[in-house]
């Protein structure tokens, strides 16, 4: 069904290049993407009057992040569709629904392609082979993977607030206890895994160092996984033989790309993302019933859980220690096991999803509380990804049809 | 002995920290607008996205505002471990990671958020001296 509503719903209001177009190398030196795609935004900016920090939504080709980054920005919409030359009309498409929808008034779609300064290399679109300057400014370091600068949040977050790494282990403590309870849980038991089973917060602290102060134990598995979910409308959605899960509140965000340009080391965007899925919903934290949240390691989980507002700040860790977020608590988390004890395939957010909807729509195993197709007494569920290094975030809450 | 860990491959806005790093200079960008260095280098200040940036050089200390102990590295760092990687609050502002050094990697109780950092360069290769951070004194 096409939507007659978003005709005329958003308009373009300049269109500018970059300063150097076709064979820079003729009248100086050779031009990266990145300065292309800067030199481009720069000039609509001044072109349009609208400064660069009021643009909300950014759309590129793969880019969007590092550009983002670049700029300073911290958008409400992001997208990196990428697929080849029609790639800007499809942007434009998706930012006409955005405005439409209310999301953000101000998109930039950005275009930036060394097609011929770098011919010849491979990378992204044709400007590859190119050197992110952000990247330049870590490789020395011998940090690869995501353990090695987790590990730097960890340090801050105990420095800041007192904590320490024994706080974080209860996280997976309690998300090992969920594990159990989950069959299709690599640490369900030791039948499935020579480490599954019930853990300690002794065996959390005691297993192999792999970037101090995160033993083993505070980092998630490595695992295959596919999922899917299907979205539809409300009409829909209600003639279907399955229960529908209805979105109630949305919003995304990003800190940073690269950690070093991490502002605050114990806080993420979650708490941007967050305030615009609780805006849309019209619920607080205090109404959320259980969490999927993200959690590649210990110190992931519980600093988003205070940026959800779920515990104050430096607090987050309370919900395990305490036993809140453990089967039978008041605000459970994690109920599959998590990334820590269920599966983490690498990119995480889909597992939270095929949870949250698990527990929603009543089609997970019978649980401690004793209701049919769940594990938890919750009519609704926030559920935060978590992307790259502590750096972007998608919260969604979602409700129960029965709610 | 020869300098065996990796290199970092240069791009094309960032010479006039390599040529400082040459001479044992840490020179990092500062915009003309806004007066605000940043790290890493920009095409545009991303603070006041005024493009009218300058390089100066800067003091070379800092303090330190985090750290962690990597017990398990790839390539030629693997036969460092463990060994202390850290981010460093620039005294002119903004930050930088590296790898730090005058601690003790096996004690890192002992290693204090805040102390006094100081940048020293290392030769990798003719065009290359690669930053990397001290601890010279107490918080
Ligand atoms: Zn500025």
């Amino acid at each position: 069904m096409a939507r007659a509503d978003l005709s005329y719903a958003a308009a373009i209001v300049g269109a500018c290049e970059s300063n150097e177009i076709g064979y820079p190398e003729e009248r100086g030196p050779k031009v990266t993407s990145l300065q292309h795609h800067i030199e481009a935004i720069k000039n609509v900016s001044d072109y349009t009057g609208i400064p660069i920090s009021d643009i909300e939504g950014v759309f590129s080709a793969g880019w969007s992040s590092e550009l983002c980054e670049h700029l300073g920005l911290r958008p409400k919409y992001i997208d990196t569709t990428a697929v080849g030359g029609c790639s800007f009309q499809i942007h434009c498409h998706h930012a006409l629904a955005a405005i439409y929808a209310g999301i953000i008034d101000i998109a930039v779609v950005s275009h930036g392609e060394a097609g011929w300064s770098y011919r010849g290399q491979t990378g992204r679109g044709g400007g590859g082979g190119e050197v992110s300057p952000g990247y330049e400014a870590t490789a020395a370091y011998g940090t690869f993977g995501a353990p090695s600068q987790y590990s730097h949040a960890m340090v801050r977050h105990n420095h800041k607030y007192g904590t320490s790494p024994e706080d974080f282990a209860h996280i997976s403590v309690v998300t090992r206890e969920w594990a159990t309870l989950n069959p299709r849980a690599l640490m369900f038991s030791k039948d499935t895994n020579p480490f599954g089973g019930p853990i300690t917060v002794e065996d959390v602290m005691n297993a192999r160092v792999i970037s101090w102060p995160l033993t083993l134990f505070h980092c998630c598995l490595v695992t295959d996984h596919g999922g899917a979910v299907i979205l539809t409308n409300p009409d829909i959605a209600r003639s279907l033989k399955s229960n529908p899960v209805w979105i109630r509140g949305a919003g995304e965000s990003m800190g940073h790309s690269n950690m070093v340009e991490m502002a605050d080391f114990t806080a993420t965007s979650a708490q941007h993302s967050a305030r615009t899925a609780y805006a849309m919903a019209g619920l607080s934290a205090a109404d959320i019933e259980m969490a999927m949240i993200y959690d590649s390691f210990t110190i992931t989980a519980g600093m988003t859980a205070e940026m959800l507002g779920l515990a104050p700040r430096g607090k987050g860790y309370t919900l395990w220690k305490e036993g809140h977020a453990a089967p039978g608590g008041r605000l459970p988390i994690n109920t599959n096991g998590g990334g820590l004890s269920f599966n983490h395939s690498g990119m995480y957010g889909m597992q939270l999803l095929v949870e949250a909807y698990r527990q929603m729509s009543r089609t997970a195993e019978d649980g401690v509380n004793g209701i049919e197709g769940k594990q938890v007494d919750a009519s609704n569920c926030i559920v935060n990804g978590t992307g790259g290094t502590l750096s972007t975030t998608g919260t969604l809450i979602l409700e129960a049809d029965d709610a | 002995m020869a300098y065996d860990k990796p290199i970092p491959r240069k791009g094309q806005h960032t010479k006039p920290f390599w040529d400082g790093a040459k001479e044992g200079k840490l020179v990092i960008p500062r915009c003309k607008e806004c007066n605000r260095v940043h790290w890493y280098p920009r095409l545009i200040c991303p603070y006041c996205h005024s493009m009218d940036l300058e390089w100066i050089e800067a003091s070379g200390e800092g303090w330190l505002y985090t750290f962690a102990v990597q017990h398990r590295a790839f390539g030629p760092w693997a036969a460092e471990v463990p060994y202390v990687t850290a981010f460093i609050d620039l005294k002119e502002g903004d930050r930088m990671m590296t790898v730090l050094r005058g601690v003790d990697a096996n004690k890192p109780e002992d290693i204090k958020i805040g102390s006094l950092v100081k940048v020293e360069f290392e030769k990798a290769d003719e065009d290359t001296y690669i930053p990397f951070w001290r601890v010279v004194g107490d918080v």
